[in-house]
């Protein structure tokens, strides 16, 4: 905190921090000074003049804008002469705009055009002359306009890109009164813009607006706002949905509050067309001579009961099995996993959680007690040093993205261990591009340097790591072979590259690492985090604020379900199914008798696929979840599911998966919603509704209950979320403290542990969550990857996700705007690979696995490694998951998606 | 009759301006290696006590910039010297007379003015459309360097200094200096917002001394002949000497170094042989477009800094127009305005658009309406708007021939046309 000094603005004695603007201070006091171009969250610019105030002892006026608040300062903001300066500031720039308003947004200047009265045109000096300008209109953007003649050059649009996005987009074409804004060189179109919106958000006059919905909006007139959570990705924007005639036509990031503090990406504005897109369930569907009719919700209910209950008696509780949604709320997902619990009885619940960062989050609950973000996202501001592994920050993570780039604004350093180049690499200080699967060669390396420099934190060691100094000595003993040279033959990492970077590492301050699917996504994953997890702890580099390891999550609450228990491993809380104790704890709350809730750990996701194939498996429950088009080795699990006596799907659309369903059910998309969920940085935030269910939808949690008490098998009755979550926060320890009022303004980090606990921004500061709060180190070496390119199959292909489509893509597809800025598969391939094997820029190719084919197009690009390929995994007509393997990682389960050996092949 | 007073333009048309030789053989370098076994504070002191003043047109004292900037934030690893050689100002040449014939000179200046506030590095903003001085300072900084007067270690002295050149792009706005910081970290010429001096926060966000050519050609000849030699020439607040550069209607014009504190008179008279055919003297437009009108009541006012601004005049850069009875005020003050209004880099609303409505307004001065006086009034009253709420220096000059032309020519602006 900073010091308190005292000023006085118009005789009016304030306190205020020794530093703060003072214009701010002037507002946050209810004295509200005119103002165009500051805002809050921009450095000031001093381009509109509408602040000017005097200052005793500081000569004629000046921006308030521009200047600190400082002791015993006398300010007068409010005179003859200063409202006659204000009077003709705001004259001169109505002068040169375009006064036309169409209710399409706040207009800033508008509101003190009429302040000052100056919309009669008597008590104006200058003519408009706006109209000899020639100002342009640059519409090309897929998601906005901008309106020349309606800009009055206050600067914010271009700082909001910079200062807030990190961007750079934007800035002004000529000089003079004749100047305007462009993006890049001339054409919004064709500038790097991504279409975050920010600068929309920004814009005081509507210059620049979105341009759906444009016509329709009228601010004036009946719009709604409500708050909620982004349905997209693990950041967890906050968004204010705007509702006019019970249709969503914007959305704004909301200011001032975590996480997001306003920012938001292209699908957190521009995604949420989905929720009401013609193509929504309706009703429920029942699948009768291979062709799906339309259904009552007591005709699909009993159906789905009759069936379920039919297969549990005839071959026990474990031939059920469901699949939970990282894409639902933690209430929703604590009931299904509470159903699967109670009525199906058995721990076979799992979510696509398997898919991503189940070895992260192995790997990390062995050495550190505990799965979850070790940070909050807005450390990487203050970051020195910030590495990224796998991990495609400004594509997956665009929000948490920003804040990377103020840290490295602000001094960090960044870098980057990734084989395939991401937007990132343009802002790193050292990028590390490994061969693919090669990553546990690297680390090691970088901790034999670590050890022979002596940047080891011995103390650290000594005091928080398992077995201390001995343990160290066996990863020293381990890691001594992986010298510069050997490492830089096996990853083709150069070896002085490779110590350099373990050297900043080594040597920061709060260096934070961010770890992504590239490196969990291997048959190595939890290999991989283990030496990741070994580097932070020989140097400390963990429990001390700001520093640690954090895997961003992809989904919106892929941390949430795990949080509630839907896995077959834990129950709400991370407390192991196994554990008798804490079964009897919930057996209580949930008022069922113990013995009946199974003490075996369940199957996990792509163990449910593998199960339903050998017969084991009869019946699945798939909430929320595409298998279809994320599992690995999609052909085997096509076979699979086929094999299945009896599917439910219960989705917002119809997916890949919907046609091997014997029951699709209607359920209610994210606008439509009630609850919480759980981002990448354990921050529990609300839903709220904003528009109604479409025909005759429902709420996943009721939907589940109803399934249960018709299985004769009641799960709880509950009148709302909110009673669910009060249940919630008794069964899992790590919410007790967090109740649906606290959550109104901004979310609560985990753990909080009662309801004065502000929550936990920093995991692990005095001890590790293992049994004996200890960091546990795991020496591993580097091992061969079994799947290689040979003659038959001479590339390898890596697969990942990019900005303007999210996982399956069923919701994002559904955007116009998203689809404008992206909507084809293509396969990446090096320049001199092309050259070599004749493909051209658009060329039609067949691409073969083992396991199967598919059709795609060449885009030749040196953002991938010579022998390697690069496909995103959103498109279904192009479905990369044909060709990967389901070799799973030996502890976490997860598949391999990163690495498939396949061969190329032209098509006429 | 008086004379001319050379000290910085001494050696002009004496020595060949590409060699370094020629200007170590006329005592070049010399301030440099005395100031090199001097304390930087001690060279300060001499600056401030020469009573040096800017030459780029504000007067402020040169020892105190260097001062402000060498005690600023002790703990920045580095400091700068910018070199203003931007010179942009309408009617004004004298920069480029000392870059073109005598490069050495100011070279040296900046690199004592460097060494005195303890920069390491020194950007010289040069025009860009000012080939022949680009080309001589590129070749003068070559043999500075050769000689060991750059670089590493100079002179033995331990102190390191490096100097580059930066070109302009033909923006008068990028000769104020804050902007030409922000063109010099590769931004886009718009001004900054000040506080804080570029002595606090300069380029790259580090102290840094900005002078004028003219200024740093003065700085060796301090050094080397002491402050006391210096407040021989000029007046007791305005010491030195200053170059004129003087257009129009005289027989000789061009430029002339004289001793501050000389009338318009003896400029004109003395100096550029008179008004051109006899014709007789009306009014001149001292220090460019962002200067002020005089008429012949200012012939004998002494052109000091502060006995200028007294009288509601400017010396500015030293650009001199004269004008004789047939010369038209209107359309001098019409191009200036013109000039301003082209120049706005646009950022703040008054310069922005109150130089387009002031054009606007000069215009239908001359298409005709009702009430001419009037019109005057409400531009000079316009012109102090917009100097009064402006961002940044540009926006502050178009008052200064404004208000002028108004307070000596309002009969004339009135009667024309
Ligand atoms: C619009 C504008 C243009 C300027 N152009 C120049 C210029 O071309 N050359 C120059 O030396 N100073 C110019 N100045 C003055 C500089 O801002 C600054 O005062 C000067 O470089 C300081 O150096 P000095 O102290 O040696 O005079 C200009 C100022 C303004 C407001
Ligand atoms: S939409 Fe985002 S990226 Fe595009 S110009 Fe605006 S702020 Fe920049
Ligand atoms: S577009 Fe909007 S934010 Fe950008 S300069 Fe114009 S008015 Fe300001
Ligand atoms: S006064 Fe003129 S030149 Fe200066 S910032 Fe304002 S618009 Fe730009
Ligand atoms: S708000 Fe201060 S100048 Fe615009």
């Amino acid at each position: 905190m900073s010091k308190l000094i005292n000023l006085t603005i118009d005789n009016q004695k304030i306190q205020a921090p020794e530093g703060a603007n003072l214009l701010q201070v002037a507002k946050d006091n209810g004295i509200e000074i005119p103002h165009l171009c500051y805002h809050k969250k921009l450095t000031p610019t001093g381009a509109c003049r509408l602040c000017v105030v005097k200052v005793e002892g500081m000569r004629g006026m000046v921006a308030s804008c521009a200047i600190k608040a400082e002791e015993g300062m006398d300010v007068t903001a409010f005179d003859d002469e200063l409202e006659e300066a204000r009077k003709y500031l705001l004259d001169y720039l109505l002068s040169e705009h375009n006064e036309q308003y169409d209710g399409n947004y706040y207009d800033e200047f508008r509101d003190l055009k009429l302040r000052y009265g100056l919309d009669n045109p008597e008590n104006r000096k200058f003519p408009s002359i706006w109209k000899e300008l020639n100002y342009p209109v640059d519409d090309t953007s897929p998601v906005l306009r901008y309106d020349a003649s309606k800009c009055i050059k206050c600067f914010r649009c271009i700082k909001a890109c910079d200062e807030v996005q990190g961007k750079n987009v934007l800035s002004f074409a000529q000089r003079g009164i004749t100047s305007y804004i462009i993006g890049g060189y001339d054409h919004w179109k064709e500038s790097e813009c991504d279409g975050c919106g920010e600068c929309i958000q920004l814009c005081p006059t509507g210059a620049i607006v979105e341009k759906p919905h444009a016509k329709q909006i009228n601010v004036e007139n009946g719009i709604e706002k409500v708050r909620t959570t982004c349905p997209y990705c693990g950041v967890g924007c906050q968004l204010e949905l705007w509702v006019q005639n019970g249709k969503i036509v914007r959305s704004n990031g909301v200011e001032d509050v975590s996480p997001n503090y306003g920012r938001l990406c292209v699908k957190g504005r521009f995604g949420y067309e989905y929720n009401q897109h013609k193509d929504r369930l309706t009703t429920p569907l029942i699948k009768k001579n291979g062709k799906f009719e339309e259904a009552s919700w007591d005709e699909a209910l009993d159906l789905i009961a009759r069936k379920f209950k039919e297969i549990k008696e005839k071959h026990g509780p474990t031939a059920l099995a469901g699949y939970s949604s990282a894409k639902t709320t933690n209430e929703d997902n604590y009931l299904f996993s509470k159903l699967v619990r109670i009525a199906f009885g058995s721990n076979n619940v799992d979510y696509c959680t398997r898919l991503c960062h189940a070895s992260t989050v192995t790997a990390m609950l062995r050495s550190l007690g505990d799965g979850a973000g070790s940070n909050s996202i807005e450390d990487y501001e203050n970051s020195d040093c910030m590495l990224f592994t796998g991990n495609n920050i400004i594509e997956t993570h665009p929000v948490t993205a920003t804040f990377v780039k103020t840290g490295k604004r602000k001094g960090g350093r960044i870098i980057i261990m990734d084989p395939k180049w991401t937007p990132l690499v343009k802002y790193a200080d050292i990028w590390l591009q490994p061969k693919l699967g090669t990553d546990v060669a690297l680390l090691n390396g970088m901790i034999r340097t670590i050890i022979h420099e002596n940047l080891i934190d011995k103390d650290f060691i000594e005091k928080r790591v398992d077995g201390g100094m001995k343990s160290f000595k066996a990863l020293s003993e381990l890691t001594e072979q992986y010298t510069p040279d050997y490492v830089e033959k096996i990853t083709g990492v150069p070896g002085e590259l490779m110590q350099e970077a373990a050297r900043i590492y080594a040597k920061a301050q709060k260096p934070l690492i961010a770890t992504g699917m590239g490196f969990s996504q291997q048959v190595t994953g939890t290999h991989n985090v283990f030496s990741l997890i070994n580097m932070c702890l020989i140097t400390g580099q963990i429990g001390k604020e700001g520093a640690g390891l954090n895997p961003p999550r992809g989904q919106n609450n892929v941390q949430g379900a795990s949080d509630v228990g839907a896995s077959p491993f834990t129950y709400p809380g991370y407390i192991p199914v196994t554990d008798d104790e804490n079964r009897q704890r919930v057996a209580k709350i949930w008022g069922v008798p113990y013995e009946s809730l199974d003490g075996e750990k369940g199957l996990s996701t792509v163990e449910i696929m593998q199960a339903a194939y050998d017969g084991k498996v009869k019946g699945l429950y798939i909430m929320g979840e595409n298998p279809m088009v994320t599992d690995p080795n999609l052909n085997h699990t096509l076979e699979a599911i086929k094999k299945l006596e009896f599917v439910v799907v219960q989705d917002i659309f119809h997916t890949e998966t919907t046609p091997y369903a014997d029951v699709i059910l209607p359920a209610a998309g994210f606008a439509e919603k009630n609850g919480t969920v759980v981002n990448s940085d354990r921050r529990v935030l609300r839903m709220h509704p904003a528009v109604n269910p479409p025909g005759q939808a429902r709420q996943d949690w009721e939907i589940i209950t109803e399934v249960a008490r018709r299985m004769d098998s009641s799960i709880g009755e509950y009148n709302d979320e909110s009673e669910i979550w009060e249940e919630l926060r008794k069964a899992a320890p790590i919410f007790t403290g967090i109740n649906y009022k606290r959550l109104e303004e901004h979310g609560i980090q985990w753990p909080c542990p009662d309801e004065n606990h502000p929550g936990t921004a920093t995991l692990f500061l005095d001890k590790f969550n293992t049994p004996n709060g200890l960091g546990v180190l795991h020496p591993v070496h580097y091992a061969e990857q079994s799947e290689k390119a040979n003659a038959d199959f001479p590339f390898l292909l890596n697969s990942g996700r990019i900005l303007y489509q999210y996982h399956s893509s069923t919701m994002s597809r559904r955007n116009d705007s998203l689809n404008e800025f992206a909507n084809q598969a293509y396969v990446l391939m090096h320049e001199e690979d092309a050259r070599k094997h004749q493909f051209m820029e658009g060329d039609k190719v067949k691409i073969t696995s083992k396991r199967g084919e598919l059709q795609t197009v060449i885009k030749v690009s040196n953002h991938v490694l010579r022998g390697e390929l690069f496909m995103p995994f959103h498109y279904s007509e192009a479905p990369v998951n044909n060709l990967t393997r389901d070799e799973l990682d030996p502890y976490s389960r997860i598949a391999p998606f990163k690495l498939s050996a396949v061969r190329v092949e032209k098509v006429r | 009759m008086i004379k001319e007073t050379r000290i910085t333009l001494k050696n002009i048309g004496k020595i060949n301006p590409e060699s370094i030789d020629d200007y170590i053989a006329v005592g070049g370098y010399q301030g440099l290696k005395k100031a090199l076994t001097m304390e930087p504070f001690s060279v300060i002191d001499e600056m401030l006590e020469a009573g040096l003043r800017g030459r780029g047109g504000a007067g402020f004292s040169t020892g105190m910039k260097q001062k402000f900037t060498s005690k600023s934030c002790q703990e920045c690893p580095q400091r700068y010297v910018v070199v203003n050689a931007d010179e942009g100002e309408p009617g004004t040449f004298k920069d480029r007379v000392i870059m073109e014939q005598d490069p050495h000179l100011y070279l040296e200046g900046t690199i004592i003015a460097a060494y005195s506030i303890q920069a390491t590095k020194g950007y010289i903003y040069l025009r860009g459309e000012y080939h022949d001085s680009i080309l001589k300072t590129r070749k003068a900084i070559e043999s500075a360097y050769e000689r060991g007067f750059l670089g590493k270690n100079i002179l033995g002295s331990g102190f390191d200094f490096d100097v580059e050149i930066r070109l302009g792009a033909g923006s008068y706005l990028c000769g104020e200096e804050l902007t030409m910081l922000e063109s010099l970290e590769g931004k886009r010429g718009n001004p900054r917002i000040k506080p804080p001096f570029p002595a606090e926060k300069g380029v790259f966000g580090a102290p840094t001394l900005v002078n004028n050519v003219e200024t740093l050609a003065n700085v060796p000849l301090i050094a080397k002949n002491g402050k006391e030699w210096y407040r021989q020439f000029g007046t007791e607040r305005s010491a030195g000497t200053k170059i004129f550069t003087v257009s129009g209607q005289v027989n000789k014009p061009g430029h002339y170094e004289v001793e501050m504190g000389i009338t318009l008179r003896q400029l004109i008279n003395d100096l550029c042989g008179g008004m051109q055919d006899g014709k007789p003297f009306k009014a001149a437009l001292l220090g460019g477009a962002a200067g002020t009108f005089v008429d012949q009541s200012m012939l004998d006012e002494r052109m000091t800094y502060d006995n200028l601004t007294e009288k509601g005049a400017t010396l500015g850069s030293g650009a001199v127009i004269v004008m004789a009875e047939k010369d038209s005020i209107y359309e001098v003050l019409h191009s200036c305005l013109r000039f301003f209004k082209h120049e706005s880099c646009g950022k703040c609303v008054p310069c922005r658009v109150g130089t387009t409505q002031m054009v606007r307004d000069l215009i239908k001065l001359k298409n005709g309406v009702n009430d001419k006086k009037s019109l005057i009034e409400k531009l000079v009253k316009d012109s102090k708007m917009i100097a009064s709420t402006s961002l940044c220096p540009l926006g502050q000059s178009p008052i200064l021939p404004m208000e002028s032309a108004a307070r000596f020519f309002t009969d004339e602006l009135v009667k024309e046309h």
